[in-house]
C-alpha cells in the first residue's frame, strides 16, 4: 500500500486537549455526594493480625463506611489470587492494607483511620532475596499451595517461590567444559518505582438496584471489571468500569490495585460514590514497584569467539504479592538470552516473594533488569577475549534462521538487530572529543522485547459512521501519552481514505459501552489495535462497495476508494460517502443499506503454550521487536559524576506509523532508562522494612535539565508479517538497554565496572579510587 | 496528614506578636514551603499559622544607608536572586538563591524561612554565612540583632527565642563587593537538595579575606575558620591544605542522599575546585 497518512508526522490528536487543560482525568471528575477513602495500612513488614477494632473509627464524625479483612476475605490477583482485599491473618509489607474508612471529607477519613485499632504481633520479616530460597527461610506465605492460578505460573508450595520457568537448550554441561573461557558474573537491580504523574485513583458506586460502577485510573477497564467480578463473585453484567484519561502508568496501572478496596467500602453504603486517592508517599510504598533482580550469568565461549554455553539465574525480588510479578519472571525466563542465539542454555527465572514492597509490571516488563545483566556481561566477555564488543554481538546475536533460547526459528519478518548494532556504530565512528578534567567514554547495548500476555489476549474496535460523514474510532486502549488515539486515527484514515479531520477516536472506554481490549501492556496496542482498526474499515469499506455496486451498476471488483468516493474504476460513475453513511436513498425514494458500522478484533495467531520443563516452543510470543542503543559520557573523576552527552537509539519497528511520535516514545524511554540508570532505588530499610525515600524529595527522577546533549533515534523497517502495514511494539522498547549501555560507557571511560543499578556518583568514584589503589 | 490549624494574617510586625502571643502553639508562616510539606508528613501541625506575608515592610529589599542591604522577611527568594541591588553587590547570594529548589519553589519561597528552618542544607546559609549577615528579630522583649553565626544551634533549632520573628536580614557594607564559587554536588542536574555544597567566597578588594561555607555536612550550615585564615595566607595554592582542613572539620552523616565518607571527601573536592575557579576567574580579570 502506498501510505498516506501511515508514515507520516501528523500532529497528536488529542494534542489540544491535553495542553489547554480540557482533558478530564479520574481525580478532575467531581462525583455526586462522593465520599473519601482512606487505607490503614501495617507499619509492619510481617506481622500476625491478632485483631482488627473498627469500633471508634466508625463512630468518629464524618465516617460513613469502614471495612476490613473480617467483611472481605476475597482474593485477588491477575495470574496468581495471592492477595486479599484487605489483610486477613497476616500483613507482609510495610504498607499492607489492613481497613479502609470512608467519610464525607478526606480529613475526616483521614482522622478516623487513624483511629482503627489493629493488634500486630510482629514476625521476623524477610527483607533480602537472596534468604528467601534458603532453607528455613521465613515463609511469605505458608498458604502458597491453596491459592487459584492460571495453569502456567509454577509456585512451589512450602516455599517463598511463587513462579519458576526453567529453559533447557542443547546441553549446556558439556558445552561449558568444551568452553575456551568462562565468565561468571552477578548483578544487582533494585526495586524501583514507576513514579507516574497523576497517583492511583479510583472511585466506586453500588447504586439501589446493585449495579456496581468503577471510574478508575488503570491501564484496563475490562481486565479490572473481570479480576473484580472474580473477586467480588457479581456478574459482568452488573459491573461497569470506565477509565477518563491516565496520567501516566508505565505497569504500574496494569491489571488491578486500589479497585477492590474502593469496590469494598461502595458495597457497604450503597448509592455513595467513594474515592480512593492515594498520597505520593502511599505511591512508593504501598502502589506496585518494579521487582528486583539478582542475576548470575555464566558465559563459555569457544575460541573463536561464539559462545557455545550459557546460563542464567534469575533471582527477582517479587515482594509481598506475585499477583501480576509471576508473569514478569515467565517473560525474563523465556527472553532469558537476550538479543542473542545461545546453542546450549540453561537458564532459570525465579520469582521469590520478600516482605517488601509489591512488585508488578513496570515498562520493559524484566526486560532492562535482565539486559542490565546480559549487556554488561557481553561487554565483559568481548573485553576478556581481547575483542571489540560490536564484533562479539554481531557473531553472536540473533537473526533471521537463528534459533531462540526457546527453540524458535526466527525468520525473516523477526526483525535485525545486526542492523540496529551497525547504525549505532556508525554513529559511533566521530571521534569522541576530548573534555578537559573529564574521561570520555562509549558504551553499546541491545536490547529485544516480545509482548507477555496470555495467549489470547485480545483488541477490538468498532467503527461507525456519523450523518455528517465524520468517523467515529472506538477502541478500548488507554492512550497515557504513547499515542494509540493518533495512531489508530491513522490507520483508519489509511484504510478508508478519510482525512484525519474527518476522525474522531474515542478512547475514554467504559465497559458498557466500548469494544472488548484486554489490556494497554507488553507494547501491543499499535500492532493489536491498529490490525483490528485495519479489518474493521476494511469491513465499513465492503459495506459502501455493496452500496455502491448498487447505485453505479458495477461490479465490486471494479470500484475503488478515492478521495472520499466510490469509484467505478471501468466506467464514469462514483458516489461520495457522505451519500452512504446513513444509507443510499435513490431518487425514487427507495433505500438501500443503513447506517454504515463495523466491528473487528486481533488476536495473536498460532501461539503455543512453553514445555513445562525446558520452556522449548515454536511459537512462544507474537513478535520481538530488537534495537540498540549508544551512549556517550563523561565522567568526572573527582566526584564520580556522570553526564550523558550523546545517546543513539536504532530499532527495528517494522514500520514507523508517525515519526513524531515515535521520536517521543525513544527520548522518554531513554531518559527514564537514565534515571533508573543513574538514580532510582527504592532504599527499603534492612531493619524495619520501610521505604527511606518514599518522596520526590528523596526519590529522584530526571527531569528536563538531565536530558542528553544529543540524542538521535533510528529506525529499520524489517515488516512483521501480521503487524499493521508492517508495524511491530516499540513503547517498553527505548528503556531496556539504555542502563547497560551506560555501564559499558562507564567501563569504556575509565575502566571501572558496576554491577549493581543504579551507578550513583559515589559508587563510580568508589570505583574508581579501588581501581587506582589496585594499580 | 495536614491536621487542622489556625490560619490568622497579620498586617504589621505588633499584630503579629500578638497573635503568636495568642495561642499556645504558633507558627510563624512566610513561604511555607518546608512548614507546611513537614506538617503534613509528620501529621502535626502547629494550633495557629501567623503568617506575615501581608506586613508591608517585611516585603522590601532596601539598601541601608551605611552601604549594606536589607532583606524583608517575606521577600521570596526568587525576588531577592533578581534584585539588581543583590545581584551586583551580593552576587554571592543570588547565586545561592538560584541553586534553591525549583522556579515555583523560588517564587514561594523566603530566605528567612530558609534560615529560620535551620537545615543543614539551607542553601541561603552558605552565602549569608560568608558575608556575615545579621538577622534582626522582633519579639516579646523588643528587638534584637542576632548574628548569621549564632543562629543555628542544630538541625532545625535556631538561637531565636519563643515568640521572635525575624523581620530582616542584613547585609553588611563590608561584604558588598564579594564574589564567591558555589560547588554544589546534587543527584540530578537540578530540583534536588545538596548531597554537599561549599562556598568559598573572597570578600572585596582591600582586604581579600576568603570565607569558607558548607552545606549538608554537619548539624547546622557551618564555616570553616582555619581553612579561610590559610587561603588568606597561601591564596590557591593552599587549596589542598585547606581542603583538607574543611575535610576533617565537618561532621557528616550517612542519609539517602549520601554516605558520610563520600561527603567528607566532596567537600574537600568542591572546596579546592572553589579555590581554582575563584582564582581563575580572579586571573581573567587581570587583577
Amino acid at each position: 500500500m502506498n501510505a498516506r497518512w501511515v508514515g507520516q508526522d501528523v500532529p497528536r490528536v488529542d494534542g489540544l486537549e491535553k495542553v489547554t487543560g480540557a482533558a478530564r482525568y479520574t481525580a478532575d471528575v467531581k462525583l455526586p455526594r462522593m465520599l473519601h477513602a482512606k487505607v490503614v495500612r501495617s507499619p509492619h513488614p510481617h506481622a500476625r493480625v491478632r485483631a482488627v477494632d473498627l469500633g471508634k473509627a466508625a463512630r468518629a464524625p464524618g465516617v460513613r463506611a469502614v471495612a476490613s479483612g473480617q467483611d472481605f476475605p476475597f482474593h485477588v490477583g491477575i495470574y496468581l489470587k495471592d492477595q486479599t482485599v484487605f489483610a486477613t491473618d497476616r500483613v507482609r509489607f510495610v504498607g499492607d492494607a489492613v481497613a479502609a474508612v470512608a467519610a464525607e471529607t478526606p480529613e475526616a477519613a483521614e482522622e478516623a483511620a487513624a483511629l482503627v485499632e489493629v493488634e500486630y504481633e510482629p514476625l521476623p520479616a524477610l527483607l533480602d532475596v537472596r534468604q528467601g530460597i534458603l532453607p528455613g527461610a521465613v515463609l511469605v506465605h505458608p498458604q502458597l499451595g491453596s491459592y487459584q492460578k492460571v495453569p502456567w505460573i509454577t509456585p512451589e508450595a512450602g516455599t517463598n517461590i511463587c513462579n519458576h520457568l526453567k529453559v533447557r537448550k542443547g546441553d549446556y554441561e558439556a558445552a561449558l567444559r568444551g568452553a575456551a573461557h568462562v565468565s561468571e558474573n552477578t548483578f544487582v537491580v533494585p526495586q524501583v518505582q514507576h513514579v507516574p504523574m497523576e497517583v492511583h485513583v479510583s472511585a466506586a458506586r453500588v447504586d439501589l438496584a446493585g449495579k456496581l460502577e468503577v471510574l478508575t485510573s488503570a491501564q484496563s477497564p475490562f481486565t479490572v471489571r473481570h479480576l473484580l467480578c472474580a473477586c467480588f463473585n457479581l456478574s459482568h453484567g452488573d459491573v461497569r468500569v470506565s477509565v477518563p484519561q491516565v496520567g501516566g502508568g508505565f505497569g504500574g496501572k496494569a491489571g488491578i490495585n486500589l479497585e477492590p478496596i474502593a469496590t469494598a467500602l461502595a458495597l457497604k453504603i450503597p448509592g455513595r460514590w467513594v474515592r480512593l486517592l492515594i498520597d505520593r508517599a502511599e505511591e512508593f510504598y504501598a502502589a506496585v514497584v518494579r521487582q528486583g533482580l539478582v542475576a548470575t550469568l555464566v558465559t563459555g565461549v569457544d575460541r573463536q569467539g561464539k559462545v557455545v554455553a550459557q546460563k542464567m539465574h534469575y533471582l527477582w525480588d517479587c515482594g509481598a504479592y506475585g499477583g501480576y510479578g509471576v508473569n514478569v519472571v515467565r517473560a525474563a525466563g523465556y527472553t532469558c538470552g537476550g538479543a542473542y542465539e545461545f546453542p546450549n542454555v540453561c537458564g532459570d527465572s525465579i520469582g521469590v516473594y520478600t516482605n517488601r514492597p509489591v512488585g508488578s509490571a513496570y515498562r520493559g516488563f524484566g526486560m532492562q533488569e535482565i539486559h542490565w545483566a546480559l549487556e554488561q556481561q557481553m561487554d565483559m566477555v568481548a573485553h576478556e577475549l581481547g575483542q571489540d564488543p560490536v564484533e562479539f554481538r554481531l557473531r553472536n546475536c540473533l537473526g533471521p534462521g537463528k534459533r531462540t533460547v526457546t527453540g524458535q526459528v526466527l525468520d525473516e519478518h523477526a526483525g535485525r538487530v545486526d542492523k540496529c548494532i551497525h547504525k549505532v556504530a556508525e554513529a559511533f565512528r566521530r571521534p569522541l572529543e576530548e573534555k578537559p578534567g573529564l574521561l570520555r567514554g562509549r558504551g553499546l547495548a541491545c536490547a529485544v522485547k516480545a509482548p507477555a500476555m496470555p495467549n489470547d489476549a485480545a483488541s477490538s474496535v468498532l467503527l461507525k459512521f456519523c450523518e455528517d460523514g465524520v468517523l467515529e474510532v472506538l477502541v478500548s486502549g488507554i492512550d497515557y501519552g504513547q499515542g494509540l488515539r493518533t495512531v489508530a486515527a491513522q490507520f483508519a484514515a489509511e484504510a478508508l481514505g478519510l482525512p484525519l479531520h474527518q476522525i474522531r477516536v474515542r478512547n475514554l472506554p467504559d465497559t458498557d459501552l466500548s469494544p472488548y481490549d484486554w489490556q494497554t501492556v507488553a507494547s501491543r496496542q499499535t500492532w493489536a489495535t491498529g490490525n483490528a482498526v485495519l479489518k474493521a474499515a476494511e469491513k465499513c469499506k465492503a459495506q459502501f462497495f455493496e452500496m455502491a455496486s448498487q447505485v453505479l451498476h458495477a461490479p465490486v471488483e471494479r470500484l475503488a476508494l478515492e478521495g472520499g468516493q466510490v469509484v467505478d474504476r471501468g466506467g464514469q460513475g462514483s458516489v461520495p460517502l457522505t451519500r452512504m453513511v446513513m444509507g443510499y436513498q435513490f431518487p425514487d425514494g427507495h433505500t438501500i443499506g443503513g447506517p454504515v458500522a463495523a466491528a473487528a478484533h486481533h488476536v495473536p495467531e498460532g501461539l503455543l503454550f512453553l514445555d513445562p520443563d525446558t520452556s522449548q516452543s515454536a511459537k512462544p510470543v507474537a513478535k520481538w521487536t530488537f534495537g540498540a542503543q549508544g551512549l556517550e559520557i563523561s565522567v568526572d573523576p573527582g566526584t564520580g559524576q556522570i553526564q550523558v552527552d550523546r545517546v543513539v537509539a536504532c530499532y527495528d519497528v517494522g514500520k514507523v506509523v508517525n515519526p513524531g511520535l515515535i521520536r517521543g516514545q525513544t527520548f522518554g524511554g531513554v531518559v527514564q532508562g537514565l534515571g533508573t540508570g543513574l538514580m532510582e532505588e527504592l532504599k527499603v530499610d534492612a531493619l524495619t522494612g520501610r521505604v527511606r525515600n518514599a518522596s520526590l524529595v528523596d526519590y529522584k527522577i530526571p527531569t528536563s535539565e538531565d536530558l542528553p546533549g544529543e540524542l538521535e533515534a533510528h529506525f529499520v523497517e524489517t515488516p512483521q508479517a501480521d503487524g499493521p502495514l508492517g508495524a511491530r511494539g516499540i513503547g517498553e522498547h527505548t528503556m531496556i538497554p539504555t542502563p547497560a549501555a551506560l555501564a559499558n560507557a562507564l567501563f569504556d571511560a575509565c575502566g571501572v565496572r558496576i554491577l549493581d543499578m543504579p551507578l550513583t556518583a559515589e559508587k563510580v568514584l568508589r570505583a574508581l579510587q579501588a581501581k587506582r589503589a589496585k594499580e | 496528614m495536614l491536621r487542622r490549624f489556625e490560619y490568622t494574617q497579620a498586617r504589621s510586625v505588633e499584630e503579629a506578636l500578638a497573635l503568636w502571643q495568642g495561642s499556645p502553639d504558633s507558627r510563624y508562616l512566610a513561604g511555607g514551603t518546608d512548614l507546611i510539606p513537614r506538617a503534613r508528613a509528620t501529621g502535626r501541625a502547629p494550633a495557629r499559622l501567623v503568617d506575615v506575608k501581608a506586613v508591608p515592610e517585611l516585603d522590601q529589599v532596601r539598601a541601608l544607608p551605611d552601604g549594606g542591604l536589607s532583606i524583608g522577611a517575606a521577600a521570596s527568594v526568587a525576588r531577592v536572586a533578581t534584585a539588581p541591588e543583590v545581584r551586583q553587590r551580593f552576587p554571592v547570594l543570588a547565586t545561592c538563591c538560584q541553586a534553591l529548589g525549583s522556579y515555583p519553589l523560588r517564587q514561594r519561597a523566603t530566605v528567612a524561612g530558609n534560615i529560620c528552618n535551620a537545615s543543614p542544607c539551607a542553601d541561603t546559609a552558605a552565602a549569608l554565612l560568608d558575608l556575615d549577615a545579621v538577622v534582626v528579630a522582633s519579639g516579646p522583649r523588643g528587638v534584637r540583632r542576632v548574628s548569621i553565626h549564632e543562629l543555628f544551634v542544630g538541625p532545625g533549632q535556631t538561637s531565636l527565642e519563643r515568640g521572635e520573628l525575624v523581620t530582616a536580614i542584613e547585609l553588611p557594607a563590608a561584604s558588598a563587593g564579594a564574589r564567591g564559587q558555589l560547588g554544589r554536588l546534587t543527584r540530578r542536574q537540578g530540583v534536588d537538595i545538596a548531597t554537599v555544597a561549599v562556598l568559598v567566597t573572597v570578600l572585596p578588594a582591600g582586604s581579600l579575606r576568603h570565607r569558607v561555607a558548607l552545606l549538608s555536612v554537619s548539624p547546622t550550615p557551618m564555616r570553616v575558620a582555619e581553612a579561610e585564615n590559610l587561603l588568606d595566607q597561601k591564596g590557591p595554592d593552599g587549596a589542598a591544605e585547606a581542603a583538607a582542613i574543611a575535610r576533617a572539620a565537618c561532621r557528616p552523616i550517612d542519609d539517602v542522599r549520601g554516605s558520610a565518607s563520600y561527603r567528607r571527601d566532596m567537600v574537600g573536592v568542591l572546596l579546592e575546585r572553589a579555590v581554582h575557579a575563584l582564582a581563575a576567574e580572579r586571573g581573567g580579570r587581570g587583577a
